[in-house]
């Protein structure tokens, strides 16, 4: 079938089989690798990404639901000029990463928190990442970049 | 060291590779695709014993999209490998020994059309008797699993003994001797990543393979033997690993050989992804084991004696079993003072899949059993476990049970003191004792360690490091110890840039490659930081002296005169000259300015007749102290808080070092409560993460954490291990508090809610 959406807001449209999902059309079609197969049965959340705002397992959502969705990826995150943004940047400096392989698929699902609750405590944030295994670094430091992001953005937010 | 130290422990230090990955451009093994790759799928067992009486794999070849298909048949030796025990096969031979034991591989244009030429493929089997129960694995009408008893002893894969005085005398005039036995199953490592790799053929009849494995120069020597090739034709470059904990060798090295010899027939690049469910049952585990302990203490509480006989089940195959068999025997007592002590310990074959190396590597197992078996007795001597522990640790200057003394500084007081007085230890201790009987039931419980530096007595513990400055004043480092995670390439990067006195921006870390990387033996037993870390050190001292020399030279005066700072050397004329110019200058003089460091960590020995001698060059130590809530109903267990102290000398890499305590301590968790990984007559019961339960971000709770300093003399300034030990303490100290809050003795592990219902309602 014929799916037309936008993926970092740029249009795009794939012909591929309905059943087909979402982190094969990102991995194989259009080469972004960024979102990770873990279990590709929605028990790990390597493979999240953000569609219409919602954090999303791509690895269990098929094409057909695809259709003038905007799709957003950790690709999508950084300035045009490859700025990494401040959630990604958090990461960096709280040492939340170590193997990385979560990381992608945290980090999205940290954003889409964020889209929704802008001020979350350390509570809510571990509630939004209860879908996202990481076997590395026991989540303490993600926390920690997470609420630090949420922190700064409040923060600007007042001083503007 | 002192605090004049500039980049090592700096808190500022982040990891040399984070940007990469939080951008999502960080590039692993499945991440790579080449045009023209074909796809490899495997044909694994589903039994767990059988006899391969037919294998044709000419019908897949019929398959549209299948390009070639191999079996043992296509290895020197029949692809035999494995080391200690030369046991395994890459692909199996005249037998299966578990389910998941990969048989043949074929590899095709698509998934598709391998997975249906794998389909294709002609197996014949003739089921074997089973032995899945370890315990009756030395039976003698046990089923035979190995194709040659390499102690010529039936299953026996390994034994193994310490002898340190005769414990019965001592034990029989003891007034308390506790006598108990722990379980624990496998663990699987679970790695967010699967294994892969992708191996591309080079004309002149070479091949270069992208492997997510942990130590590829090893990788290489295996490889280059089963394929009839020479160490030089076969090139393995570490991608970025998406985790490993031990548990991507063995398995990575069957896949490597794989996809090489499918590249090697088809002239095209060759890929093998696992998936999660082939991931689960061919991956090897932590080895189930079963710990009995008889320990006996006089009337005042003080330890005299112990006895520990261990059962460890290597499953199919010995991978690391005899190894991790033996660091769980020099530790099985615990970081106790004893007058006499043995150990004997017996590691079998089942066909209960395969076990290999795992963090902790046979100490968690250990350190587990020895400290619930302390809590035991703490609680009979009516002693709190802290005190208890006190009054019996090993300090430094002490004879370990093994019969070797603790040299070095033991950070061991300092680390139980911290948790004691930031768990707020003696309140709740006396808060949750006197709790009614509620639904919910609170309790506090502790653990400590102690854990044997490097290989020990597992062999020779060496590593090389080499250092280049580039024309563009760039420095270019390198090691075959590889990062899958832990932060060792930032803490090289720290250490050189600490020992040269550059900014580690300066400096750039190669991954590992065979090609250009120099062999260093295996990224294992966290020995990266001592080990490698002295190599890179001693690297950066010669690199150091050549610019002294370059600079001595420019500067008109003897290399003792200069003094060097901020990157700028200044000479007895007072007019200092930068780095980059001393570089130009070294480039003119024709000074290579490239150099190879090598570091070994002091010999010791362990005679493994007798059983006695020096396990360890040197250990480092900890305690946690876990707070519990129990809910009586469920007899589910919520941990509410962790406090951990690890003694690993001077931190050199802060972040990296909390982030590995962290993580270790999630592991921990999981190992306590989740994380079994079970066979049924030889049938793995758990198929994908929905079924084997790693911790969540819900699940791990906030953890207060110190790093406790002691002088260590040999470490690059100072520094001692910590990715495994970790890890090792948080399983009893969970069980310890599960005690405290419902009074129930954990000794078989995961401590699953069910059983724990069970117990509380009868
Ligand atoms: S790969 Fe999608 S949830 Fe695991
Ligand atoms: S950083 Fe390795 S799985 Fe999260």
């Amino acid at each position: 079938m014929n799916v037309s959406f936008t993926v970092n807001g740029r249009p795009t449209a794939v012909d591929v089989p309905p059943k087909m999902v979402l982190l094969d059309i990102l991995r194989d079609v259009l080469g972004l690798t960024g979102a990770k197969p873990g279990c590709e049965i929605g028990s790990c959340g390597a493979c999240t990404v953000i569609v219409d705002g919602e954090a999303q397992n791509s690895c269990t959502f098929p094409a057909s639901r695809l259709e003038g969705t905007a799709v957003l990826t950790i690709e999508g995150l950084a300035a045009p000029d490859g700025t990494p943004n401040d959630l990604q940047q958090a990461f960096v400096e709280h040492g939340a990463v170590q193997c990385g392989y979560c990381i992608p698929g945290i980090i999205m699902a940290g954003e889409a928190l964020l889209g929704h609750n802008p001020t979350p405590n350390r509570t809510e944030i571990r509630e939004a990442l209860a879908g996202n295994l990481c076997r590395c670094t026991g989540y303490v430091q993600i926390v920690d970049a997470i609420e630090a992001t949420a922190r700064q953005r409040a923060g600007v937010e007042e001083a503007v | 060291m002192s605090s004049s130290l500039k980049y090592v422990g700096n808190p500022q230090a982040q990891a040399v590779d984070a940007l990469d990955k939080v951008m999502g451009r960080a590039r692993y093994v499945g991440d790579m695709t080449l045009s023209g790759m074909l796809h490899v799928k495997l044909l694994t067992s589903r039994v767990p014993h059988a006899r391969i009486m037919k294998l044709d794999v000419s019908p897949a070849l019929a398959v549209p999209g299948v390009v070639a298909a191999i079996t043992s048949a296509d290895f020197a030796e029949n692809g035999a490998f494995g080391w200690p025990i030369k046991d395994a096969f890459v692909l199996a031979h005249e037998k299966v020994r578990y389910v998941g034991d990969p048989i043949a591989a074929v590899a095709a244009e698509t998934e598709a059309a391998a997975t249906a030429g794998v389909r294709a493929i002609l197996l014949e089997l003739e089921e074997l008797p089973v032995v899945s129960d370890p315990a009756h694995a030395l039976d003698e009408d046990a089923p035979l699993v190995p194709l040659v008893p390499p102690k010529d002893e039936g299953n026996l894969c390994e034994s193994l003994i310490v002898r340190n005085g005769d414990p019965d005398p001592i034990l029989a005039a003891c007034e308390t001797v506790l006598d108990e036995t722990y379980h624990f199953q496998h663990q699987e490592h679970a790695y967010l990543e699967m294994e892969g790799a992708l191996a591309i053929p080079a004309p002149d009849g070479s091949v270069t393979i992208f492997a997510n494995d942990q130590s590829p120069h090893i990788n290489r020597g295996n490889a280059a033997g089963i394929l009839g090739l020479a160490e030089e034709n076969v090139r393995v470059i570490q991608p970025p690993v998406g985790g490993s904990f031990g548990g991507k060798d063995d398995v990575l090295y069957q896949f490597t050989a794989v996809t090489a010899r499918l590249a090697l027939i088809t002239h095209r690049p060759v890929r093998l992804l696992l998936t999660r469910e082939e991931s689960l049952q061919t991956s090897y585990k932590r080895e189930a084991m079963s710990l009995h302990l008889q320990i006996g203490m006089d009337g005042n509480g003080r330890l005299r004696a112990g006895k520990a006989n261990l059962l460890a089940d290597s499953g199919a195959y010995a991978s690391m079993t005899p190894l991790s068999s033996w660091r769980a025997s020099m530790h099985a007592l615990g970081t106790y003072r004893y007058e006499a002590a043995t150990v004997d310990t017996q590691a079998v074959y089942t066909n209960n899949g395969y076990s290999g190396a795992f963090r902790g590597f046979g100490n968690t197992q250990s350190a587990a059993a020895s400290e619930i078996a302390i809590d035991e007795l703490a609680h009979l001597a009516g002693i709190d476990p802290i005190e208890f522990r006190l009054k019996n640790m090993l300090r430094t200057g002490d004879t370990a049970f093994t019969g070797n003394v603790i040299a070095h500084e033991s950070g061991l007081e300092k680390c139980l003191l911290w948790v004691r007085e930031q768990s707020d230890w003696a309140d709740k201790r006396a808060q949750y004792a006197a709790q009614d009987d509620g639904e919910l039931a609170r309790g506090i419980g502790v653990a400590c360690y102690f854990h044997g530096t490097g290989l020990g007595g597992e062999g020779l513990d060496y590593a090389r490091a080499t250092l280049e400055i580039n024309r563009d004043h760039t420095i270019t480092l390198q090691s075959g110890l590889t990062d899958y995670g832990q932060g060792s390439r930032t803490v090289f990067t720290l250490v050189a840039a600490e020992t040269l006195g550059v900014s580690p921006e300066r400096i750039f870390m190669l991954r590992p490659d065979t090609q250009t990387a120099l062999e260093t033996g295996p990224t294992v037993a966290s020995r990266a930081s001592i080990v490698g870390g002295n190599a890179v050190r001693v690297a950066a001292e010669k690199i150091s002296h050549l610019l002294h020399l370059a600079a001595a030279d420019l500067l008109a005066c003897a290399a003792e005169r200069l003094l060097w700072q901020d990157e700028q050397f200044i000479g007895p004329s007072e007019s200092p000259v930068s780095l980059d110019a001393v570089i130009d200058h070294a480039f003119e003089m024709g000074l290579q300015l490239s150099v190879q460091g090598y570091w070994q960590i002091p010999e010791i020995h362990w005679d493994f007749e007798t059983g006695s001698g020096t396990p360890y060059f040197t250990y480092s130590f900890g305690a946690q102290v876990a707070d519990v809530t129990v809910n009586r109903q469920a007899g589910a267990v919520r941990v509410n808080k962790i406090w951990a102290a690890h003694d690993a000398g001077q931190i050199i890499y802060p972040n990296g070092a909390k982030g590995q305590l962290l993580g270790g301590i999630a592991q921990g968790l999981g190992y306590a409560l989740t994380e079994g990984f079970s066979y049924k007559n030889g049938y793995p019961e758990k198929k994908n993460l929905n079924q084997y339960k790693l911790p969540t971000a819900l699940d791990v709770p906030e953890i207060e954490t110190t790093f406790v300093k002691t002088t260590f003399p040999n470490g690059p300034f100072g520094a001692k291990n910590l990715a495994e030990p970790v890890m090792i303490a948080t399983t009893p100290a969970i069980a310890n508090a599960v005690f405290q809050a419902v009074g129930v003795r954990c000794r078989q592990f995961p401590i699953s809610a069910a059983w724990l219902r069970e117990q509380l309602l009868g």
